[in-house]
């Protein structure tokens, strides 16, 4: 498995084109205040913002392959492509073979130059980044999951039958990844199983036990699972992978009944706020307006609309905490190393007790968005303040993980996807007005878990 | 709990036993003891309820070494006893009525995965309307859904059978959940002299469990448990017909080794109950009635009056139900020339009871015309009599020489 590296990450929106970055890689690289000989260009685009000319350090770099004198290299402990002015015969193919503009003439010197992370500098980060007076450029860690997981083994199958642009491949290769082989993994009917995780006709698409419970029971099911590894003094990890709809609608009271008992098990649910698997029909998380197969879009009758689902989304994560479970917390593909402190501690608390993980999951094919659009929208919900990123301990109380001080306003995410796109103006402002009230609602949760005394 | 205990003198059978007095649920719930499950889960209900009861005060008292799940209902008790059971626990649960209508779900898969869960069925009358007392309702309303079902007469047989469920169930040819059905009121509360197997004597009995072999989620083993499938391409149609084929051939093997258990079980223990089907004064009868369960004692004493009175009459008796013992049963119709067979239950389908409508398939293979007609008593919590059975004999009788009726006789239709 190969690594992923540090990198410079540029925010058009934030760049004023002042060019202090320029002038600081100048510096660091020259002893100069030449912008032309820095290594990191801003340059005008078409629509009056910026765009940044760098070296994204590629991982299969054109570079490289078109270099006729073997004088780039890509390091491998840094991931830097570098430079090595012995060999280079100054033909500036490399030049062409880029498509970022991130290796370019400096005259000055009369050879190429590109970025090197200023991997070797004494502080060992780039001289650009603290240089931007308005934060467009942060130096950051993107691959330390990657990094960490990477080598892990793969517990699910190569290959699999989930919609194009689905995210719960990504949530399940993760999650067994982290949980690893001493687990016994059930997914109730839904899209988990139908895209193959217990495998069709005797075949098996995981690495770990497997099994498709009812869709009513799969609490009960592992509970009696874990009591009995228990009872034969075996560590073994109970972990549901679950829909919203079986875990909220037909499957509650087997949830709600092993979380009152405090049976040890992990149970996540991937919350696509529907049935998608048989169909994208409505589930009782479903958000108000949403259009599902069975809350439909027509003209009606009476000269009353159907406008899709009438009812706001239970809050099936908020349930849980009313159980007092070990571990309760929200989650969200878009925020990965937050999800994965999430697993961690629910992995730890379901040695204890009933651990539940709540993972907003957008659904390209039942929303209606395109399939290259999954992360957006996930990212949008939480922006928007629409979904909330918190956790939950009997002990620390209820607390946000990525709170959003300045959200956007739902529109932001409602206009991403179809399943909206019906909505009336007041169908709007409900869900507003309910974004509000939903967060004022998990802010005094948090606040009273907060107050000396803890809740009252 | 009563543990008043005699020693008994000079017993005959092999195994010292002791001897006490108490309902069917104790003795129930006595014989899971014996039997050492890992996991028990219980939601109440009545007339289950004295059952687990008991359950948990044996384990309360450090008398039963088993985890108890204290379920949020019937649906969930038996998911829970499929986990263990795939973890490798042997299990045991009890219900009956609303209770087992409600884990219906659970119930019909628990024999599509080869599970040998053990469950009483402490069998009540089905709603609506509104009852709470006995009758075979329930049982037979999930009889083909592939469980062993076995019923029994008496107090002592409720705690036999109860122990040589978890045999039957547990053997390898078989591998199916057994229900071991007492019937509410009558055997659930009902108070008698009982023997109790001697602990170790019990252990021997059952051997070492091995209940998860053939399926099991263990990471030791990894393996998928149920994946999808049948549909109308590739292997699927030839798997899902294995699965099913599977289940029938086990239910087969049953009826052989409910035999085996119950001789084994006469050796050691002393006591013989027929396994699957029992005739009583049935030779030299010229035509029989039918019984299921605890009716069948009164049906004696009316048969035994009946012959003091002249009359060439004997008792069929059922004790398995399901697998239906349909050359057991043929070996004993082909003694008689008329048949009469009372439910405690009712087929609405056919008009008549259920164990009478399973009857009638078996009577056509004998291949030999037998009138018969269908009997309805005991529902609710009616008592059948040995008035109501003198009745019956006189009604079956008549088959021998007039027209058999289409209807049925509601036997407690003016009590």
């Amino acid at each position: 498995m190969g690594r992923g590296y540090n990198t410079i990450a540029f925010d058009a929106a934030r760049c004023d084109g002042c060019g202090d970055c320029m002038t600081a890689c100048a510096g660091a690289k020259t002893g100069t205040q030449d912008k032309t000989r820095s290594r990191i260009q801003i340059v005008g685009d078409a629509s009056g913002g910026f765009e940044l000319a760098l070296c994204r350090q590629c991982g299969d770099p054109k570079c490289v392959t078109v270099c006729p004198a073997g004088a780039l290299t890509k390091d491998g402990a840094s991931g830097v492509i570098d430079w090595n002015a012995a060999k280079c015969v100054d033909c500036l193919l490399c030049t062409v073979g880029c498509a970022y503009a991130g290796i370019a003439l400096d005259a000055g010197s009369g050879h190429v130059a590109k970025c090197d992370m200023c991997y070797e500098s004494p502080a060992g980060s780039p001289a650009c980044v603290p240089a931007c007076p308005h934060g467009a450029l942060t130096y950051i860690t993107t691959s330390r999951i990657y990094n960490e997981v990477g080598d892990w083994e793969d517990l699910f199958a190569p290959g699999l039958a989930g919609c194009q642009g689905c995210n719960t491949e990504l949530l399940m290769r993760h999650t067994l990844r982290r949980v690893g082989p001493d687990t016994v993994l059930a997914t109730p009917p839904g899209c988990v199983p139908g895209m193959g995780s217990v495998g069709f006709n005797g075949t098996t698409g995981t690495k770990i036990p497997v099994f498709h419970p009812l869709l009513t029971n799969t609490a009960a099911m592992l509970a009696g699972i874990k009591r009995q590894y228990k009872r034969v003094g075996r560590e073994v990890l109970a972990l549901a992978i679950a829909g919203d709809g079986g875990a909220s609608d037909v499957g509650f009271q087997s949830l709600s009944g092993a979380a009152e008992r405090n049976e040890q098990i992990l149970f996540m649910v991937v919350d696509n706020e529907g049935y998608m698997n048989t169909g994208m029909q409505r589930s009782s998380c479903t958000p108000y307006g949403a259009w599902t197969s069975t809350t439909p879009v027509g003209k009606g009758s009476g000269g009353m609309p159907s406008q899709g689902k009438t009812q706001d989304a239970k809050n099936l994560p908020l349930i849980m905490v009313n159980h007092r479970c070990e571990y309760v917390a929200t989650a969200s593909t878009a925020y990965m190393e937050d999800l994965y402190d999430k697993l961690d501690k629910a992995i730890e608390a379901s040695k204890r007790g009933f651990a539940y993980l709540h993972v907003y999951s957008p659904c390209t094919t039942g929303w209606r968005f395109p399939t290259d659009q999954n992360m957006e929208v996930a990212r949008k919900a939480v922006e928007t303040n629409f979904v909330m990123l918190w956790d939950y301990t009997p002990g620390a109380g209820l607390r946000f993980t990525r709170p959003v001080d300045q959200p956007l306003p739902v529109t932001e995410y409602l206009k991403a996807m179809g399943r909206f796109r019906h909505l009336s103006p007041d169908q709007i402002s409900h869900i507003q007005a309910k974004v509000v009230e939903n967060l004022a609602f998990v802010k005094q949760m948090v606040h009273r878990a907060s107050a000396p005394g803890g809740e009252t | 709990m009563n543990t008043a205990a005699l020693d008994v003198p000079d017993q005959a059978g092999p195994a010292k036993q002791k001897v006490i007095l108490c309902e069917g649920n104790e003795a129930a719930a006595l014989a899971v003891a014996l039997a050492r499950p890992d996991m028990v889960a219980v939601y109440p209900i009545t007339p289950q309820s004295s059952l687990v009861e008991h359950v948990a005060k044996l384990i309360a008292d450090g008398r039963m070494d088993a985890d108890i799940v204290d379920a949020e209902g019937e649906h969930s008790v038996l998911s829970v006893l499929q986990g263990g059971a795939l973890a490798g626990a042997r299990t045991y649960t009890a219900t009956c009525g609303p209770g087992l209508a409600f884990m219906f779900e659970p119930y019909f898969r628990t024999s599509g995965m080869r599970l040998p869960i053990v469950m009483s069925i402490v069998t009540r009358d089905g709603i609506t309307p509104q009852s709470v007392w006995g009758g075979h309702q329930d049982a037979m309303t999930v009889r083909e859904v592939g469980w062993v079902q076995l019923y029994c007469e008496t107090v002592q047989e409720v705690l036999d059978t109860t122990v040589m469920a978890f045999k039957i169930a547990e053997h390898h040819d078989v591998m199916l959940p057994v229900n071991v059905c007492l019937d509410g009121n009558y055997l659930s509360y009902g108070t008698s002299r009982v023997e109790l197997p001697d602990q170790a004597e019990v252990d021997a009995f059952l051997g070492v469990k091995n209940v998860n072999w053939h399926v099991a989620l263990d990471p030791l083993r990894p393996m998928a448990v149920d994946p999808l499938t049948g549909g109308s391409g590739g292997k699927g149609p030839a798997t899902f017909v294995r699965y099913r084929k599977g289940q029938c051939r086990g239910m087969q093997n049953s009826l052989r080794v409910i035999e085996e258990v119950h001789e084994e079980w006469a050796q050691r223990f002393g006591r013989r109950f027929a396994p699957l089907v029992e005739e009583y004064r049935l030779d030299g009868a010229d035509y029989a009635i039918m019984t299921l369960g605890s009716m069948s004692g009164a049906a004696k004493d009316a048969i035994d009056e009946a012959r003091d009175a002249g009359k060439r009459v004997g008792l069929i008796k059922l004790k398995t139900f399901s697998p239906f013992p349909v050359e057991a049963l043929l070996k004993s119709l082909a003694k008689i020339q008329a048949l009469g067979v009372v439910d405690r239950s009712v087929g609405f389908r056919w008009n008549c009871g259920p164990m009478y409508q399973e009857t009638m398939g078996a009577l056509y293979r004998l291949g030999r015309h037998v009138p018969s007609m269908s009997f309805i008593g005991g529902l609710a919590g009616a008592d059948i009599t040995v008035g109501h059975f003198h009745r019956v004999i006189e009604a079956t009788e008549k088959l021998l020489s007039g027209p058999a009726p289409t209807e049925p006789v509601w036997l407690n239709e003016r009590d």
